[in-house]
């Protein structure tokens, strides 16, 4: 199924040739998107370790992996994604192999416009859709989004109307079910002026095969809105993810990211936010969890582009086996975003002895009136914290266990839907069991 | 409030006048006969010129580097003279031999050459447009074996030494400009301290440029044996022209066994002026090794001058339980860019490092923070602390903060943090109502905020680097 090309030229020539403007839609502006990508795609190079955002992450064993575009022919039932379904969550989008399913989805608020299929609601929304689609991932100068971009096909639309507060949490659950196959999920995110809602994005495999995962997920919020927005990677440890998310703020708008990643080989995602708003404000949480041969990078870009905006950043990385975290934060405040205030902070746990973590926490800041903060620690358990346990009666095993587990909970905690959170604090349990 | 601030930082440079005093100056242009003639001025042995040569070699397929926080225009190598030194230069026999000129020039520089004005109790190196013009007090170390001369005489009278060592922790491929360095330069001090000698004063070298259009390329290599220790001081300053001048300097230091290395740096190269034209691009490798077990090597920098400084003073740490400590304190205002940090590779054992980063940026400047922790696989135990604050005054400037943390072994605890704020009006107001004028006050904040640093500085450093810090910036407070 697979041919191996060894060069990245000839990587992207392939993964170009399988692109074909037969899934052109009804839309022009769509398909002149689609098209301008798909020329960005040809001016660009993989990038590799000699290029400073990717300098620790080597992802040349992506070019022995020229999967095609996935194709729909899965049928699941829904006792097969049971198991991910979310208790209470009757908002449900469900992509399978990025091919969207109705027959699993469901939505029960009338008041949001959510679709999966980008053509059914193009005809009723193609102005909101164009004046946001593909205006805040920019693929110009990442060729992932551009692949992205170029194959765009289903993707889960939600549109969320002004004074509108949707109580119920949006699921967007990604299942992968073929193997040695490319999907290149897309999201969209607009939220109107005092708008809420809460939105949980969700990357799960139905069996441990090897396949690429390349998705780009664009939030905006308009004035006063807020968006809680949880993002659980749990793909195949085979597996290849690369994720962008793009997020736009404007003027009193609050954004909340917690994003946990816990399966792939090699997983990379890019969060990007702006607050282009005064006043606005973000708190993005992250919490790796790997081990085995994994390697998780994130990137994350906060850019203070107005006053009085503030941001608190966590990004928390446990690292067992011969894993490696990769993790850069960059805070950047332009010469206008006085009163910008901003804090961030990097914990890692290595647990064993040929675990890797590569942090850098960076702050570009250009302007005066400003208080800006920045801290890493990298270490391992606490002798004295793990003493303590003991001489209350804990083993030395369970100690560490409720330890690791008590780390990565500070994160797990801030989850503001129950039955996820629940579903999480498993999944972090059972692999701190392991320990 | 804001016209005090800017009155205070905006002190003449005063060290900008040039002296007149008649050079031998090698043509402009870097190829193999500049590197032949410089070896031949010097009349150096083989090895040395195939040393200059295998790193011109290397430079040539070499690009310059691009990735730092730093914008100039490019650097024409072809247009700099390689090899400046004033002409009357005879073996001196002791310091009344030398050119008054000269000596008048370090008298108004403040720099103590004369023996009689011993009461500084420093020994100083003076080299003037890279070429090592004078030593203090090479008697009274001899006395002890400690041998503290240039390094061209270093290189005739102990080329075991000089051979064994020189390029041994900045080898001549490391980086662009150390290979530029490597190639052709001209002069520099060399001190070794021979296994459990204390040295008895301060060592100081003391650059100067002088002659316009010339490129200043020295090399400091400082050895500590066995249990011996040292504390080492530079100050740089140069004229004042509008044109812009390379100072590409390698300063390489050793430490055996139970050694201790101490390196302070006061730089006031010439800036440029208020609008950005001329000053010193300052690029620098400084390394030091620490080789051997308990050794310690500790750098610290007030970097007050230069356009732009590309500086990132580094320790090996390779031998167990070995220290290695950075104490920083840049200074920025106008135009000029500040690129620097420090590099710790933990090796060894139970390996210790401190970073304590001070930056302060003021007028159109940049300063940036760039630093590298990294802790291998072998060293178990390793601890690291870093602290990096930046202060901003003015809303033109801008503070940057990489810090590069990379971890690969689960025994070691590595925690940074930094900071970024301005002087709050709450400090100020307070100060101002026990009655103390606007500018005292903020030099008595800055002061308090690079306090760290400064008690790091030998006495008389300390009270020079506080004071260039209130001259530098005055006027910038508002």
């Amino acid at each position: 199924m697979s041919n191996s090309v060894t060069n990245s030229n000839d990587y992207l020539q392939y993964l170009l040739k399988s692109w074909s403007a037969k899934s052109a839609s009804e839309l022009t502006g769509l398909n002149q998107l689609r098209a301008s990508a798909i020329d960005s795609v040809g001016t660009q190079k993989l990038p590799n370790k000699h290029d400073e955002e990717w300098r620790f992450t080597d992802i040349s064993p992506l070019t022995r992996l020229t999967y095609p575009p996935s194709q729909q022919q899965s049928r699941l039932q829904f006792s097969d994604i049971d198991k991910f379904c979310l208790q209470n969550t009757t908002n449900r989008l469900v992509f399978v192999d990025n091919h969207y399913s109705p027959d699993l989805s469901n939505v029960a608020d009338s008041q949001i416009q959510i679709l999966g299929n980008l053509h059914s609601l193009m005809s009723s929304h193609a102005s909101t859709i164009e004046s946001h689609l593909g205006h805040y991932a920019k693929f110009d100068h990442d060729i992932f989004t551009a692949l992205n971009t170029a194959f765009l096909h289903d993707s889960a639309l939600i549109i969320v109307p002004a004074k509108t507060c949707i109580t119920e949490p949006i699921h967007l659950l990604f299942i992968a079910s073929q193997q040695e196959v490319s999907s290149y999920p897309r999201s969209l995110v607009v939220s109107g002026p005092d708008s809420k809602v809460t939105l949980i994005e969700d990357y799960v495999s139905i069996n441990q095969s090897s396949y690429i995962t390349n998705t780009v997920t664009e939030i905006r919020l308009a004035a006063h809105a807020q968006v809680e927005h949880i993002r659980v990677q749990r793909d195949s440890k085979q597996a290849h993810h690369l994720a962008n998310c793009a997020v736009s703020l404007a003027d009193s708008s609050q954004y909340q990211s917690i994003c946990v990643s816990l399966g792939a080989r090699i997983s990379r995602y890019n969060l990007e936010v702006q607050l282009t708003g005064e006043n606005s404000n973000c708190t993005i949480d992250g919490l790796t969890l790997i081990s085995g041969q994994q390697l998780s990078d994130t990137h994350t870009s906060i850019d203070h582009v107005k006053p009085n905006c503030t941001s608190r950043q966590q990004h928390k990385c446990i690292v067992d086996g011969t894993a490696h975290a990769v993790f850069n934060g960059k805070i950047k405040v332009r010469p206008q975003a006085q009163q910008t205030n901003s804090s961030q902070s990097s914990r890692n746990l290595l647990l064993s002895n040929t675990a890797k973590v590569d942090t850098k926490p960076q702050l570009e800041i250009f302007a005066d009136d400003v208080k800006c903060a920045h801290g890493a620690t990298v270490g391992q358990l606490d002798s004295e914290e793990i003493f303590y346990l003991e001489s209350r009666g804990l083993s030395k095993t369970t100690a560490r266990n409720l330890l690791t587990y008590a780390f990565a909970a500070d994160v797990i905690n801030r989850i503001p839907v129950a039955s996820l959170k629940q579903q999480l604090e498993q999944i972090v349990l059972n692999q701190t069991q392991g320990i | 409030m804001s016209a005090v601030l800017q009155s205070l930082v905006n002190q003449p440079y005063k060290h900008g006048f040039v002296t007149d005093i008649e050079s031998d100056v090698a043509p402009k242009g870097l190829n193999e006969d500049t590197i032949r003639l410089i070896s031949a001025k010097k009349n150096e042995p083989e090895w040395l010129l195939s040393f200059r040569l295998d790193a011109y070699r290397k430079w040539v397929t070499m690009s310059e580097p691009d990735w730092q926080n730093v914008h100039y225009s490019k650097i024409d190598y072809q247009d700099i003279s390689y090899y400046s030194a004033p002409k009357p230069k005879n073996k001196l026999a002791s310091m009344d031999e030398v050119d008054p000129e000269l000596l008048r020039t370090f008298e108004k520089l403040g720099v103590p050459m004369h023996e009689r004005a011993a009461l500084a109790g420093v020994a100083v190196d003076v080299i003037f447009d890279s070429v090592s013009v004078a030593t203090t007090y090479k008697q009274k170390l001899a006395e002890v074996g400690i041998i503290f001369c240039s390094i061209s005489e270093a290189v005739h009278n102990h080329p075991e030494l000089v051979k064994k060592y020189l390029g041994s922790v900045v080898p001549v491929g490391d980086n662009f400009f150390a290979a530029l360095n490597s190639a052709v330069f001209t002069d520099g001090s060399f001190c070794f301290i021979p296994k459990g000698v204390k040295c008895p004063m301060d060592l100081s070298t003391y650059f100067r440029i002088n002659t316009e259009g010339s490129g200043q390329f020295e090399r400091t290599l400082v050895i500590a044996e066995e249990g011996a220790s040292v504390s080492y001081l530079e100050g740089c300053t140069a004229p004042q022209f509008d044109t812009n001048q390379l100072h590409a300097a390698v300063v390489e230091l050793i430490a055996l066994d139970n050694a201790n290395i101490k390196y302070s740096t006061v730089q006031n190269w010439y800036a440029g002026d208020e609008n950005g034209i001329g000053g010193i691009y300052n690029f620098v490798t400084k390394r030091g090794l620490a080789k051997g077990v308990n050794s310690r090597i500790s750098w610290t920098q007030i970097e007050t001058g230069a356009a732009i400084t590309w500086k990132y003073p580094s320790c090996i740490l390779r031998g167990d339980n070995s220290v290695g400590e950075f104490y920083s304190v840049a200074v920025t205002n106008n135009f000029q860019q500040a690129d620097t940090g420090t590099k710790m590779i933990h090796i060894g054992k139970n390996t210790r490092s401190t970073i304590i980063s001070k930056g302060i940026s003021a007028g159109h400047s940049n300063s940036s923070y760039r630093g590298l922790v990294r802790i291998t696989p072998t060293a178990d135990g390793a601890r690291n602390y870093s602290q990096c604050d930046s202060m901003l005054i003015g809303d033109q400037c801008g503070a940057h903060t990489f810090p590069y943390i990379q971890v690969q072994n689960n025994t070691a605890k590595v925690e940074h943090e930094a900071s970024t704020s301005k002087i709050g009006e709450d400090q100020l107001f307070y100060l101002s109502q026990r009655g103390i004028g606007a500018e005292e006050a903020v030099s008595m904040i800055i002061n308090g905020f690079c306090k760290e640093v400064f008690q790091q500085l030998p006495m008389e450093f300390a009270v020079e680097a506080t004071k260039l810090l209130s001259f530098k910036l005055e006027g910038s407070v508002g």
